[in-house]
């Protein structure tokens, strides 16, 4: 059990790059991009878990109470913006790239090209 | 390369790497209960020093502010971006009719859809707003609160239809609740310096405990937030739903 | 008195900036986000350096919220702004000041848009220059990218979106690399200030989850500063973004990469002991192919843009290989080479916006003797293509000594040769261009006349002059290489070697200027002898134009096979390059 969420990190990082390389549309391919993405959601929130601890709000707990770090989740939260930000822009490309070719296939994108 | 020669070079790779990330793995320390002195020192520091009980949004707004300056600057460049992309030569209709895909009629936008729109906008607004506005003291914040409020603005487009909406929804609102969400962030840094301290230094009262007013600068700095989101995200929605609008005469896409 | 204030001040400055200019773009009128950009972006440099002087005494450190360490464990984020650091924000804003002035007047279509971007662009890498921070290090760095993806993007042509795609998605994924990388670090050491980094692997060594951190961090970064394999992304990108862009894309966004991983291995990684000998070695031959296959594949270009974004990545090798060598030299090569380069790159980039406002092209071939009326853009070109063949004057051909210097030996005495290689490949090829468009050489038979570059053209209506001479103050500059020299670079790079072997005691310099490279004056014959070959080969017995041919066309159709443009085997590359990484730092 102590393994697995570290194997999950390595099998969603690597199922999103095959995921990209065996891709037929751009539009699949940011998604894929987003699941390797994920990985570092799941390394970093599971570096700062800590058995036995409850969130790193101390609202009707005390402070002193365990808590889980509040760090990695800060981290994570901008993580998440790069994520929305990089999918905004790479849909808004796509979108036009599909204005002008008709296609986001990468083979017919590459066959117009030659 | 073919997709046959791709698939090789990327089991190869994987065959290298397997192993080597299989070894680290189990070198990895003990889930859950490995020493975190960095996030024991904020848990034990910030709730006597700011007064406030979010721990994740003492990190964001005040021991690591600047992390989230860039963050927010991240977002202006890609909604600029975005904005760019997709505006092109294109101006702003804002009577003109949403486009229509030959053979694909627009249905029919039914009496329901009108209420529930009408109702769960104003409703998820409100939301958004309480989870921004208490982020001091329980789970949320600014950037989630502002998230929030943009998808309750986006609720209105279903009610309203794309006209309506466009007709509510200015982009020059918009891009400036953005640009001026980033610089209040900014400014309330910059707002230490004639004093001889640091930028984001924390100089307002912290207040009590608790209380949704509680934080002193990080209030401010989680309002900016909640304004840049909220406005970042809203011209995005804007700038990707003008794309369903027919071009009128004269305009490039 | 204001000294301990400016740090933050040229990062948030130009950012608050933007950040106002966007909120009132659309009530300003036209001129004025121009001169605002350019007002900003003088005053950043300025902040910079007014910081660079005191900073040769004692590096600044600044702790944002006041947050200072707290027994020793720091707490908040820092910005130490030490002298190199100090200089590359100078160095920064000089570029983007030329790049503004380029392109005056240039974007006015979508409410100040264009300046919004460059501001928050300059912000994101002087932040990433300042910040001793590992996670901060990454904010900045992906505010740089996302600039870049949507600058690059901006003309809205097919071949600039397909190359701004290409361009995100590699980049992506050496983001969530780099990303995956901190949190190895973070979960074995607990912190992410660079000292604290240093003294935590310091005590955990020989850790493997921090060197699997380092291997990823330092693998984002080879991404970014597009080093083989990871450098397919480049050329699609440069060659297709507004030229004012691929000024400081080429000149100076590349260079960060590796200026961050310079930073991060003499910084935190070497003085830890995580950089064993085959790491080294594995990071010195990646840069020998680097600066190989930038020189041969800009040699086999024809539009201009292009050809120049593979001798960026040529000379990007050539800063690897001064990292690689670990040596104080090979630092002080680094940097002398990263300034002289983007300064001669950036003027070379101004003259084909030159040539795309003016003549209406940037096919080398198709623009053949098109330049003869603006021919002192001509003369500009060839200084710039002489500077790039290494003559040991100048800024690149100090920083070419410096760089060789210590690795005249090592890999069999490979290293010289490489870098004259490279050198003469990259600037045959510009002088090549520069002789066929400005003089007309080199008449081309039959359908090669018909270029597969599809029409390109930026707006015409600025006068050339205001588009020269900020290229021609760029090429002067990087002639420009003072008496003291030596003693500057001492004071750069002493505060990034290891406590141990500074020797601040004797105030003696550690850095030796190191003699000229004699092989660097075959650089310019070489270069000129290449360009020849195709601008003269009419002329040239028959029999040794195809001997010639024969030599070299099977390769280069192999290497242009692989640089396909389709962004699926990036990604595959991308892969085999990490795994390459992977295997030689586990061995």
């Amino acid at each position: 059990m102590n393994l697995l969420p570290w194997i999950v990190v390595a099998w969603l990082m690597l199922a999103g790059l095959y995921g990209m390389i065996t891709s037929g549309n751009i539009v699949h391919l940011i998604g894929c991009l987003s699941t390797v993405q994920s990985a570092t959601y799941v390394l970093l929130l599971a570096a700062g878990y800590r058995h036995g601890a409850g969130a790193p709000i101390f609202y009707t707990h005390p402070p002193g109470t365990p808590a889980v770090d509040p760090v990695v989740q800060a981290l994570v939260l901008t993580d998440i913006v790069i994520g929305g930000a990089v999918t905004a822009l790479l849909l808004a490309l796509a979108l036009q790239l599909h204005k002008r070719r008709g296609s986001l296939k990468p083979d017919e994108l590459r066959a117009l090209h030659r | 390369m073919s997709a046959t020669g791709r698939l090789g070079l990327f089991a190869f790779a994987c065959l290298l790497l397997i192993p080597i990330v299989w070894q680290l793995v189990l070198a990895m320390p003990p889930f859950g209960a490995h020493p975190l002195p960095y996030a024991d020192l904020i848990n034990a520091a910030a709730p006597a020093e700011r007064h406030v009980t979010n721990m994740v949004s003492a990190v964001n707004f005040d021991y690591r502010g600047i992390d989230t300056l860039g963050e927010e600057t991240m977002l202006v460049c890609a909604v600029t971006g975005a904005t760019v992309l997709l505006r092109g030569q294109r101006g702003e209709q804002l009577e003109a009719h949403p486009g229509q895909v030959e053979n694909r009629p627009i249905p029919h936008r039914s009496e329901a859809m009108l209420l529930v729109g009408r109702l769960a906008a104003p409703l998820t607004v409100l939301f958004g707003a309480y989870v921004a506005l208490h982020g001091m003291t329980t789970p949320g914040g600014g950037f989630q609160g502002g998230v929030i409020i943009a998808s309750g603005l986006l609720l209105l487009f279903l009610a309203e239809d794309y006209r309506g909406w466009r007709r509510l929804m200015r982009s020059w609102l918009f891009d400036g609740l953005e640009g001026l969400g980033v610089a209040l962030y900014a400014l309330g840094g910059l707002a230490a310096l004639p004093l001889g301290l640091p930028f984001l230094t924390n100089i307002l009262p912290y207040g009590q405990p608790r209380n949704v007013f509680s934080g002193g600068l990080m209030i401010i700095e989680n309002l900016a937030v909640a304004l840049a989101v909220c406005g970042g995200f809203v011209v995005l929605l804007i700038e990707f739903l003008e794309e369903t609008r027919v071009m009128s005469d004269g305009e490039q896409e | 008195m204001m000294l301990p204030l400016l740090p933050p001040l040229p990062v948030v400055m130009p950012l608050t900036i933007a950040a106002l200019l966007l909120a009132f773009s659309h009530v300003l009128p036209r001129p004025v986000p121009d001169a605002v950009a350019l007002f900003a972006t003088v005053m950043a440099g300025g902040v910079c350096l007014a910081m660079l002087g005191p900073a040769l005494h004692a590096p600044l450190v600044y702790w944002f919220g006041g947050w200072v360490p707290r027994h020793g464990f720091p707490i908040g984020i820092g910005f130490y702004v030490d002298p190199p650091s100090a200089a590359m924000g100078v160095f920064i804003a000089v570029l983007f000041t030329a790049a503004l002035v380029f392109s005056w007047g240039y974007y006015d279509e979508v409410h100040a848009h264009f300046h919004v971007l460059m501001l928050l662009f300059l912000a994101g890498m002087i932040g990433f220059c300042l910040t001793h921070d590992l996670f901060d290090m990454f904010v900045w760095f992906e505010v740089i990218s996302v600039a870049a993806y949507a600058l690059t993007g901006y003309q809205l042509r097919v071949s600039a979106l397909e190359g701004a795609i290409n361009f995100t998605i590699v980049n992506s994924i050496g983001s969530y690399l780099f990303l995956a990388g901190i949190g190895l670090v973070y979960i074995r050491i607990g912190a992410l200030d660079f000292s604290a980094l240093e003294q935590g692997m310091r005590q955990a060594t020989p850790d493997m989850v921090a060197r699997g951190g380092f291997v990823l961090v330092a693998t984002g970064l080879l991404i970014k500063a597009a080093q083989v394999p990871f450098h397919f992304w480049l050329s699609d990108a440069h060659a297709v973004a507004p030229s004012p862009v691929s000024v400081i894309f080429s000149g100076v966004m590349v260079a960060l990469g590796m200026f961050g991983l310079a930073k991060l291995c003499w910084t935190v990684f070497l003085p830890a002991g995580e950089l064993t000998q085959g790491v080294r070695h594995f990071l010195l031959g990646m840069g020998i192919v680097t600066v190989l296959l930038g020189g041969l594949m800009a040699l086999s270009q024809r539009h201009l843009k292009r050809l120049l974004a593979f001798s960026t990545i040529s000379h990007t090798g050539m800063l690897l290989i001064g990292l690689a060598s670990f040596r104080p030299q090979g630092l002080a090569g680094l940097f002398v080479y990263l300034v002289g380069h983007g300064l001669v790159k950036g003027a070379l980039f101004m003259i084909s916006g030159i040539l795309l406002a003016t003549r209406g092209g940037i096919d080398e071939l198709g623009l053949r003797g098109a330049g003869r009326p603006i021919w002192p853009a001509g003369l500009a070109m060839a200084a710039g293509g002489v500077l790039l063949a290494g003559l040991p004057f100048g800024l690149m051909g100090q920083g070419d000594d410096y760089i060789s210097a210590p690795l005249r030996h090592s890999l069999g005495g490979i290293v010289p040769f490489a870098i004259v290689f490279g050198a003469a490949c990259t600037a045959g090829a510009v002088l090549r261009a520069a002789g066929r468009i400005f003089l007309g050489l080199g008449p081309v038979a039959g359908e090669e006349e018909r270029g597969p570059t599809d029409e390109e053209a930026e707006k015409a209506d600025r006068p050339l002059w205001l588009m020269l001479w900020p290229a021609v103050i760029l090429l002067l500059l990087s002639l420009i290489v003072p008496n003291g020299a030596n003693a500057f670079l001492t004071g750069l790079v002493r505060d990034w070697l290891p406590p141990e072997s500074a020797n601040l005691t004797t105030g003696a310099p550690m850095l030796q200027k190191p003699p000229h490279d004699p092989a660097a004056w075959f650089g310019l014959p070489a270069a000129l002898a290449l360009a020849a070959f195709d601008l003269m080969r009419h002329r040239l017995p028959a029999w040794f134009v195809g001997m010639v041919d024969k030599m070299k066309n099977p390769l280069l159709r192999y290497l242009q096979a692989a640089h396909s443009g389709d962004v699926r085997d990036y990604v595959a590359w991308a892969a085999f390059g990490l795994a390459t990484f992977a295997v030689v730092w586990n061995i």
